[in-house]
């Protein structure tokens, strides 16, 4: 993803490379750019009504936005819902790749496949989950129950840190092998003949892996969490969907606040001063976590 | 290298753990959406069907609109994978193959894009597109949705450029083929899985879209399966027997095209992923 894998091109082509990037940048300026200018815009003005030219208020939004407690609440909610997930993805994650990365029969299927979870509607994804976790009828409480590990059926949406704790379950469970995939590379990449020196020094598994495995996963690791935290973050139809941001607020991340914002109580210049601060502290916060965690890298 | 007993012993709980994981909810759901309504909800949970009905299928195809959300989602999806195929094509043959000033700085703000949450673009779009005459249209949601595809599927054709000799060109151009002659014979079809790879990526993303798709379409005959399946879940009595049918049938196509296809991307994104 870094621009020094751009490599040196043969021949200067004049106008054509030009004519080439037109339509893609052409499409993004219309989509992204003008619509991110103009969300600094409707934040700076106080806009009620869909479509009418609500008056200049300067940094109104902005003030209303930082005094109230619920936006502190959301950003909150956030930054648990993004470690949370980041934690428990990479985790997953890493075991999954780990075992793809051995050999045995049907290995080639396995690595193609796991990434069922990701290609799932995210509405397919909550109705699996509503239904599986509901208190009557789904299969989890059930199972649990057998196992011995619960006495009677457990809300998963009951509560604030047991709904939190379910959607960031569900959402690593859509994510997690999209990560494994990615990881998987990087472990290909590490030789063979490294695990052997290493197992005839007599290092054990656990050793081999903390030695070897984990510092030359790291890189990749590092950009997958820049990746995972950015996406994380945005993620508003799992929550949406499955809590709607409650009980009492509980699950109710930025991304949903905003929406609230916007389409149920119409305040649009709040809601784009709100956006506009989250895409600060989320670029603010990639270039962060590049600058500190990034090897220091030679460039080509 | 040999694995001991240990080793395999924990190769294969893992795989049995991956497999349960993934693959039981989706059996769950696939296999009680032919169970009879008593059974599906009944105390104590069946994991083999041991009734059978197609009637979940039967209502959800006749009495509800998911035949229309399943036309919408296929039409935005494959139009928004032709058309994000051919921009990242494009575009990719520039990045990674030819020299032009300002190279770098333009192939760098296209990767910043994925620093902007979409949310900050929900509310411009939609009074952009209100203007328009774009909202309540399937057109306002392919534009979304290439948007959204384009800067990932152009960083993933980044392999597939590298993976192309330069000489095959300049060979080309000595035989004397145009540039037109040596994108036709020549690129397209050694690109073809990073084409393929890229279609999956924009295919899937479309497929599984929701929140603009539930903010910029009005009229339920113009949702998208998301959209749609939310709103039969929103209905006062849960009738989970339909869900878990239009469940199924919503990932049906996705699977299928996946079969096909599937490897190229898992390629893409791992090669991409470490270069």
């Amino acid at each position: 993803m870094t621009p020094k894998t751009l490599r040196p091109a043969r021949r200067s082509a004049g106008l054509l490379p030009y004519l080439l990037i037109a339509p893609a940048l052409g499409l993004l300026a219309a989509t992204l750019v003008i619509p991110i200018v103009s969300a600094v815009d409707i934040s700076l003005h106080d806009i009620r009504v869909i479509g009418a030219a609500g008056p200049f208020s300067g940094a109104d939004n902005y003030l209303r936005v930082l005094a109230d407690p619920t936006f502190w609440a959301a950003l909150g909610t956030s930054a648990v819902w993004v470690v949370g997930n980041a934690l428990v993805q990479t985790l997953l994650a890493v075991i999954a790749a780990l075992v793809l990365d051995q050999r045995f029969p049907g290995v080639r299927i396995a690595r193609v496949w796991i990434i069922l979870t990701w290609i799932v509607p995210t509405v397919v994804i909550v109705i699996i989950w509503r239904w599986l976790l509901s208190p009557s009828g789904g299969l989890v409480n059930p199972l649990l129950i057998q196992l011995g590990l619960i006495d009677r059926p457990v809300g998963f949406f009951a509560s604030g840190p047991m709904a939190m704790t379910s959607l960031i379950l569900i959402n690593s469970w859509r994510w997690f092998p999209f990560v494994a995939v990615m990881l998987l590379a990087a472990l290909q990449r590490i030789p063979a003949d490294v695990y052997e020196a290493a197992a005839v020094d007599g290092a054990n598994p656990l050793q081999r892996f903390f030695a070897i495995t984990w510092p030359l996963l790291k890189p990749t690791l590092l950009v997958l969490t820049v990746m995972g935290t950015l996406l994380s973050f945005n993620v508003f139809d799992v929550i949406w969907l499955l809590t709607a941001g409650g009980p009492a607020g509980a699950t109710r991340t930025l991304p949903v606040l905003i929406y609230e914002t916007a389409f149920k109580a119409y305040r649009m210049g709040d809601a784009a001063a709100m956006s506009v601060i989250a895409s600060l502290l989320m670029i603010g916060l990639a270039v962060m976590l590049l600058e500190t965690l990034a090897p220091k890298e030679k460039r080509s | 290298m040999k694995r001991g007993l240990a080793g395999t012993a924990a190769l294969l709980l893992g795989l049995l753990v991956l497999a349960l994981v993934v693959l039981f909810p989706m059996w769950a759901v696939l296999s009680s959406s032919i169970k009879l309504p008593r059974e599906i909800i009944h105390r104590i949970p069946t994991y083999f069907p041991k009734s059978f009905t197609l009637q979940h299928y039967q209502k959800l195809l006749a009495t509800s609109d998911f035949p229309a959300y399943f036309g919408n989602s296929l039409v935005v999806a494959l139009l928004s994978a032709a058309i994000t195929v051919a921009l990242a094509t494009l575009a990719g043959y520039a990045f990674f193959r030819l020299e032009f000033r300002g190279r770098e700085l333009i192939y760098r703000m296209v990767m910043v894009a994925y620093a902007f949450p979409s949310i900050v673009i929900l509310i411009p779009i939609y009074l952009m597109f209100a203007k328009l005459g774009l909202i309540d249209t399937r057109t306002a949601l392919v534009i979304v949705n290439v948007t959204f595809a384009l800067p990932f599927s152009i960083w993933m054709m980044r392999t597939f450029f590298a993976a192309l000799p330069h000489e095959l060109e300049e060979a080309a151009a000595i035989d004397g083929a145009s540039l037109f002659e040596t994108a036709r014979y020549v690129l397209v079809p050694l690109l073809g899985p990073g084409m393929a790879s890229i279609a999956v990526f924009a295919f899937v993303s479309s497929w599984t879209e929701y929140l603009f798709a539930s903010v910029l379409i009005l009229s339920d005959a113009k949702r998208t399966i998301p959209v749609g399946l939310s709103g039969i879940i929103g209905q006062y009595q849960i009738d989970w027997g339909l869900l878990l049918a239009g469940a199924s049938l919503s990932i049906l196509p996705v699977v299928v095209f996946f079969a096909f296809v599937g490897r190229f991307f898992v390629s893409g994104l791992t090669e991409g992923a470490v270069k």
